[in-house]
């Protein structure tokens, strides 16, 4: 059952709401999907699930209008984006942007309704009759589907023979005859589903191998290793010991190579390392050069026959530009721009769903005059990029250091990452600046198993005459941070810096004990460290980074990533993908680009230029 | 080629009658009549720079969910219509107020501009600064502690603009849905803001010289903000977007924008 239809312009003034049904809604779904799903450019989607809600929504780009259907999430109900579409091709018809109240389409959109109702029971109606023997797997969620559909049907039918008058006969007896083929097909099924479950089983295990590819080893292994004798074990590696209780004192002090006399002997006191100003705080200078050149070339090599057909009718459209934009028009811009795309090495994903929702954007929009296609579409996809990766909230860490200092505490920050992007490095970098901004600073090591990880903070912490609180090896993390940062609130630091071990986002164990250290101290930011020249794996890492934190957090909040370093940045000449791919997945900014190896080279993220090279 | 011979003759013969002409009439006139046109022109330019420098471009700023939206309608059309939801594109429109409509005369057109609040568009607010007269900054009274820290962010970054701080465009502080019993009052709200305002002050001010955040800091060094130190003009208000109570927005729009 439909809970609410909603028209509104773009610019917010809802038009028209379904009086009908005037149910008010839980929360303000409308207000959430704005902000989720359009702003983020995820309107390319099909539907977007709040609370107990679905919502489904159609644009109309000429005229700026939106329309948004909400219904409960269990009944899945076809007919809403029929509904959507007609309504959306009637209310086009009476608007006006003058007037802005719209009560006769109540009655327009009642007949609507009760139209797509009607094709969507019919449409059932011949899916069943029509497909008896297909695939059992289809068939059987094909059954489950119309079992959920005829109870929601059911419902449908209550309702409506309620509030419908008595004098419509016709829909009583399509509803009376939707009724018994629901309850025949419910036999029919019961009894095929009954016969192929050893069959299901056995599609079941091919799809989940089939579907594995490269993450799933453990499943291909395993299947392997059920079909097969195995083979003898060879002596493998001692596996690394993770938590402390099964730790033998033994391990611990062949493994604990630090030196308890050597290092102070060794270095003299090392002069606080002063290499100027950070480049965090410098002016960013960037070339501003014609880029609109360059673009015609590459589309005109790929389609020199296509251009010619439609040259002549193609130039007086875009001089009298009356055309309305319709999706085979946009395919052949929007494909080029997202090969473009993925040469700058944006994850196939995320272009694909970034070209949707450009697409969706510019559907049915009329042309103006003296543009071309491929203009409009750069022009949208310029727009869209520069929405996504200027941040949600605010960067200002100065700020939050301050917030936190008067309440007394220090700010807390937890680097976390896969292994080697360059964490222990860029926490250093990220000590300097706050160190020349006269803000306190604490390391923290909690990288307790790399080896060689202590001594590299300490030899930072030497260089930049900050102080580290340091366990060794092999203990806890979470509990060397919860100790560092009581020492710093002791010694009264600003800021604490936690550096954890890198660690594969699919590894379940190491998964647990950073959400363990995470859900313990209650960071403040917890900053994921990701490397630039990650190509498709940004998209995985980031999405099962933060699926593990939200499904490992105890009571309380769910801390997620809060904000992305870019690292290796100068590695990388034009190829700036992955900073679009990491901030679209998580919805977290980026707050530092690591630019180089030493000190200096940290800079903020300047939106428009990375717009700008993404798109040459 | 004939042909371009023959036109060739032609301009010459036309060019040397005009000149006979003109050295025909005496020199007095023909002075008189160059200097006419001289001055009609200056005239016509100077009064074209006089009325660009006074635009009546009225921008309606704040975070989302402060009530910019309604608060448009109401001074559109006197009415919020059915409400609102968060705008994904800015509201234009020139009109007279719609309080205004019962006064006899010509009134000025407001060019009134209803800029989104949602962070992420952000960007468009700059698109609009270089062509405001005044900025009416609207925060929503009733759920204002939550969100004083991001209103005032927002504000300061709207001060320290540089076309704000040039052409010392005025700001009004209006704290919406003061209809509410739970509304904070407007003198609460402007010393929070001015508090909020001077931490902002010493935390983004201990930057460096080339500060790429902000263009100008504001505020005295030294003393504790307050927005009488501003260049600009900043004056507080009430309003409500709901029930219409919009007249001390509509006197204030009035004060910069002449009827």
């Amino acid at each position: 059952m439909l809970e609410q239809l909603l028209i509104f312009t773009r610019g917010g003034l809802i038009l028209w709401t379904c009086k009908e049904i005037g149910n008010a809604l839980k929360g303000s779904p409308i207000d959430t999907l704005i902000r989720s799903c359009l702003l983020e450019e995820r309107s390319g989607e099909v539907s977007f699930n709040y609370g107990a809600y679905t919502l489904k929504w159609t644009f109309h780009n000429d005229l700026g209008l939106v329309f948004v259907a909400v219904y409960q999430k269990i009944l899945q109900l076809l007919y809403v984006d029929d509904l959507l579409s007609m309504v959306k091709q009637s209310f086009s018809e009476i608007y006006d942007p003058k007037r802005m109240r719209y009560d006769d389409f109540d009655e327009t959109f009642r007949q609507l309704r009760v139209e797509a109702e009607a094709r969507a029971e019919e449409m059932k109606r011949t899916k069943q009759v029509v497909k008896p023997l297909n695939g059992v797997k289809k068939q059987g969620q094909v059954s489950k589907e119309e079992t959920k559909k005829s109870n929601g049907e059911k419902k449908d039918d209550e309702g409506k023979v309620s509030s419908v008058s008595n004098g419509n006969h016709k829909m009583e007896d399509d509803v009376a005859n939707g009724k018994e083929n629901s309850a025949d097909n419910n036999n029919n099924n019961n009894n095929s589903v009954g016969v192929d479950v050893s069959k299901l089983a056995k599609l079941r295990s091919k799809g989940v191998r089939g579907r594995g590819g490269l993450r799933k080893a453990d499943s291909i292994g395993s299947n392997k290793g059920s079909s097969k004798v195995e083979p003898p074990k060879k002596a493998t590696k001692k596996n690394r010991v993770w938590d402390d209780a099964a730790a033998a004192p033994k391990q611990e002090e062949k493994l604990d190579f630090t030196d308890e006399h050597g290092d102070n002997g060794h270095v003299d006191v090392v002069a606080a390392a002063d290499q100027g100003e950070s480049m965090m705080d410098k002016e960013e200078v960037f070339s501003s050069d014609s880029e609109s050149e360059d673009d015609d070339e590459p589309i005109s090599d790929e389609k020199p026959e296509a251009k010619k057909k439609g040259w002549f009718s193609s130039v007086f459209q875009s001089i009298t530009g009356k055309a309305n934009l319709e999706r085979t028009d946009l395919e052949p811009a929007l494909k080029a721009l997202k090969e473009r795309l993925m040469t700058k090495n944006v994850a196939e994903e995320i272009a694909e769903k970034l070209c949707e929702s450009v697409e969706a954007s510019l559907e049915g929009k009329k042309l103006a005059s003296f543009t071309r296609i491929s203009s409009t579409v750069q022009g949208a996809m310029e727009e869209a990029l520069i929405r996504i990766l200027t941040p949600r909230r605010s960067i200002d860490i100065m700020r939050d250091v301050h917030a936190a200092k008067e309440q007394r505490r220090p700010y807390v920050v937890v680097f976390v990452g896969v292994n080697g992007v360059g964490k222990s490095t860029n926490l250093a970098k990220v000590a300097y600046w706050l160190q020349q901004h006269k803000v306190s600073v604490m390391m923290a090591a909690c990288d307790t198993f790399r080896s060689g990880a202590v001594e590299q903070l300490r030899t930072h912490a030497r260089r930049l005459q900050i102080p580290i609180f340091e366990k060794g090896y092999e203990k806890d993390p979470a509990v060397v941070a919860k100790e560092a940062i009581q020492e710093a609130t002791r010694n009264g630091s600003d800021v604490v810096l936690v550096d954890t071990a890198g660690r594969m986002q699919d590894n379940e164990p190491l998964m647990r004990a950073l959400s363990k250290l995470i859900n313990l101290n209650k960071p403040d930011l917890v900053l994921f460290v990701g490397e630039a020249l990650v190509g498709n794996d940004a998209v995985d890492q980031l999405s099962k980074f933060n699926q593990k934190l939200s499904d490992l957090s105890t009571s309380g909040s769910t801390r997620l990533i809060d904000g992305i370093l870019l690292t290796k940045f100068d590695t990388i000449d034009d190829k700036v993908g992955a900073a679009l791919s990491m901030v679209y997945i998580s919805g977290a900014p980026v707050m530092f680009v690591g630019c180089g190896q030493s000190y200096t080279d940290l800079k903020k993220l300047n939106v428009k230029a990375i717009v700008k090279t993404l798109l040459k | 080629m004939e042909n371009l011979e023959d036109l060739k003759l032609m301009a010459e013969q036309w060019t040397n009658q005009g000149l006979e002409y003109l050295q025909k009439i005496p020199p007095f006139q023909l002075y008189a009549a160059i200097g006419l046109l001289l001055l009609t022109t200056v005239l016509l330019l100077s009064f074209r720079l006089v009325r660009r420098t006074k635009s009546n471009t009225v921008l309606l700023s704040g975070l989302s969910g402060s009530g910019k939206t309604v608060l448009f309608y109401q001074l559109r059309d006197g009415s919020s219509h059915q409400g609102s939801v968060t705008s994904m594109e800015p509201n234009e429109g020139t009109f007279v107020f719609h309080f205004e409509h019962a006064k006899k005369g010509k009134i000025k057109p407001v060019h009134l501009v209803d800029v989104p609040g949602h962070s992420r568009l952000r960007p468009k607010l700059e698109e609009f600064l270089p062509q405001a007269a005044a900025i009416v900054f609207v925060v929503d009274a009733l759920e204002f502690l939550p969100n004083c820290r991001a209103a005032s962010e927002y504000l300061y970054d709207i001060l320290t603009n540089a076309n704000v701080v040039k052409k010392k465009i005025p700001v009004l502080l209006c704290c919406n849905k003061t209809d509410k019993l739970t509304a904070h009052t407007k003198e609460f709200i402007k010393k929070q803001m001015e508090k909020e305002i001077e931490k902002l002050r010493a935390s983004r001010s201990a930057v460096s010289t080339a500060d790429i955040a902000n263009d100008y800091t504001i505020g005295i060094e030294g003393e504790v903000f307050s927005f009488s130190h501003c260049c600009n003009r900043v004056t507080v208000a009430e309003a409500s977007g709901l029930i219409g109570e919009t007249v001390q927005v509509q006197d204030f729009i009035r004060e910069y924008i002449k009827p």
